[in-house]
């Protein structure tokens, strides 16, 4: 049992850190598809960060800054040059995968992946069974909670879901909706860059080429099942690993029976039914008129 | 004309910005960006032959971006091309590996009709989804693709495997060279054929038939559409249905010409791309022909780089990633310009 939640946690854990960060972009009205490019960037600076610097505050430093730039510019193209946000949203998460690969080949030269010395300090033995699991893992219930309190139970939440919903009120009332959303998608983007950096160098210490494999993607997917709510979509992040974590057992469990590359399918199937359950039950997500375009103020 | 005017000039500055953001990553991650610049250009349009490469890769995009533009002209955000283009590609090779030994006036056909299903039914569920149910196509076509590179990864490592394969990567057996339509040159009558007569009959039901027309205005205003009697969810299903199909057909023609046999992970940006010419080409049929050679040259030059000049391929995905980060932008600056160009001219 407790190697199941080990393998829930370890999954699930990156995949509710990007969740947070969409959640956020959410409440201010954008539809964040550049999660998955800011996930790899966060999780490739990481590694590399380590390895050529030796230190972790100092990879984890680097990380952040990398992921809030890259989060200025998509608010700058959404924002002041109106793009569809799916569009650039898609340019993002390309501009990250592709520069992630650049980065690796231009310092390690040809290298599939690269293994670094040391990653995000553990429990200990202290916590048993759990020891190999990192301290975002421990912190993730904190930062649910944080965040739940700055979206649902402070000033700033408020003016944020107002610059989400309603950007025209959250004008009258002299908040300015643009700088909200600016605030939001820094704040996302340091939530992916430490998503990537638990990812990377939370028990695997390693950073391969695509290794978030549609993560964000289905951490965005997360927001919409969660409807926009940090619980909420914090427990259908934790729904995806677990489906994640069944079809790694199920691959224990029928050996060869069942072709393991379809088991690995399992969590993005689950993202489908999540998606398609929430249509059901809150009707449809949209006109299809308008959508990724930003409402003006 | 004006607007035609603009909106070209504002995809070549917005292409340009991209460009330069481009070398701004390329100094970063430690390459010399003229260097680069100077490399893609010539493996994308300065070599000798260059046409000839941009065509070959041209081509199959070109098809994959004319359904992608109609899904797109329609209102629907379809970005599974590339699930679409692999289960095309896998439900050929499936009939191609059935049908061994039989006549090539019958597997080919076959195999045409295959692919064009099997991208057809893989849009197919998330246009089910999202017209049924409301679900929003852009994640359930995402999540296809993903489940599409997976089922592909087992086809061609288990169904179809060559077992005399050196095992560095799985791939499925070689077709028969009697069923290839094209050498692995890529370029052949058949497949140029292929492209215009879907240029052709696209560009046809987007201008000429009550069918485009209405998509069109479906796309920009559904309430409208359906309160003059017209059915959305038809109109929306058949656009899901025809994208489906082209990115199958593109990933036959892919299979049956250049490659020759499965491999997992193969053209890995082939949608993409598609949807990047869809939309630099402002989703007209036409103007897709002329992008698609761009960004068949592009494609090209991703080869060429690694093997002629050194540097990695993935810079390519960065030009095009850069490029979708800035292509929907609107700008008021340049509609601005060009009218007061416009004043300026007229008074003179």
């Amino acid at each position: 049992m407790d190697e199941i939640i080990v393998a829930i946690l370890r999954s699930g854990t990156p995949l509710v850190y990007v969740t947070l960060a969409g959640v956020i972009a959410q409440r201010a009205g954008i539809w964040h598809l550049g999660l998955e490019g800011l996930m790899i960037t966060g999780a490739c600076a990481t590694i590399l960060g380590i390895v050529l610097t030796g230190s972790l505050a100092l990879a984890l430093l680097i990380a952040v800054v990398l992921c809030i730039v890259g989060s200025i510019l998509f608010w700058f193209v959404v924002e002041k040059l109106r793009a569809n946000q799916i569009i650039a949203g898609l340019g993002l998460t390309g501009l990250g995968l592709g520069g992630t690969s650049l980065a690796v080949q231009s310092i390690f030269g040809a290298q599939a992946a690269v293994t670094a010395p040391f990653g995000l300090p553990r429990l200990g033995p202290a916590f048993g069974a759990y020891g190999a699991l990192s301290v975002l893992v421990l912190l993730m219930p904190v930062f649910v909670f944080a965040i739940w309190v700055l979206l649902r139970r402070t000033r700033f939440g408020l003016r944020l879901a107002a610059s989400g919903e309603h950007p025209f009120a959250a004008r009258g009332v002299g908040v300015n909706p643009s700088i909200m959303r600016l605030v939001a998608l820094v704040l996302g983007g340091a939530l992916c860059a430490l998503a990537g950096a638990e990812l990377a160098a939370g028990s695997l210490q390693i950073f391969a080429q695509n290794m978030t494999a549609g993560r964000g993607f289905m951490g965005f997917a997360a927001v919409i099942f969660g409807a926009g709510h940090p619980v909420g979509a914090t427990f259908a992040a934790i729904f995806f690993a677990v489906v994640g974590a069944i079809g790694i057992r199920a691959q224990l469990v029928f050996g060869d029976r069942i072709p393991h590359d379809l088991l690995l399918g399992l969590p993005y199937i689950a993202t489908v039914f999540g998606i398609w359950l929430s249509a059901k039950l809150r009707g449809g997500a949209r006109a299809a008129v308008g959508f990724g375009e930003l409402r003006d103020p | 004309m004006t607007d035609r005017i603009v909106s070209v000039l504002r995809a070549i500055v917005f292409i340009g910005i991209g460009l330069a953001l481009c070398g701004v990553i390329f100094e970063i991650a430690g390459y010399s960006a003229p260097l680069m610049f100077q490399s893609i250009a010539d493996g994308a349009f300065l070599r000798s032959g260059a046409l000839g490469h941009a065509l070959r890769w041209g081509l199959p995009l070109f098809i994959t971006a004319v359904g992608v533009a109609i899904s797109f002209r329609a209102g629907y955000f379809n970005i599974g091309a590339q699930g679409q283009f692999y289960m095309g590609a896998i439900a050929a090779a499936f009939v191609a590996e059935w049908l061994n030994g039989w006549p090539a006036m019958i597997v080919i056909p076959a195999c045409f009709v295959a692919g064009m299903t099997g991208g057809a039914l893989w849009a197919l569920w998330p246009g089910l989804l999202r017209l049924k149910s409301g679900a929003d196509e852009v994640i359930t076509t995402l999540m296809g693709n993903f489940l599409a590179s997976l089922v592909l990864v087992y086809v061609t490592s288990g169904p179809l495997k060559d077992p005399s394969g050196s095992g560095q990567q799985a791939s499925s057996r070689p077709l028969d060279a009697a069923y290839r339509i094209s050498t692995s040159y890529g370029l052949s009558p058949t497949i140029v054929a292929l492209a215009v007569l879907v240029g052709v009959l696209m560009w046809l039901l987007v201008n000429r038939t009550a069918f485009g027309v209405l998509a069109g205005l479906a796309g920009r205003n559904p309430t409208m559409v359906e309160w003059q009697g017209a059915r959305i969810w038809r109109i929306g299903l058949a656009s899901f249905l025809i994208s489906g199909a082209l990115a199958g057909l593109a990933g036959t023609i892919e299979l049956m010409g250049p490659n020759g046999r499965l491999a997992g992970g193969f053209l890995p940006g082939h949608g993409f791309t598609a949807i990047l010419i869809a939309l630099v080409a402002g989703l007209s049929v036409a103007g897709t022909a002329f992008v698609a050679l761009f960004f068949g040259g592009l494609a090209s030059a991703a080869l060429f780089l690694p093997v002629m000049a050194g540097l990695p391929s993935a810079a390519i995905d960065i030009i095009n990633a850069a490029i979708a980060l800035f292509i929907t932008a609107k700008s008021g600056m340049i509609d601005r310009i060009v009218k007061f160009g416009r004043r300026a001219w007229t008074r003179s």
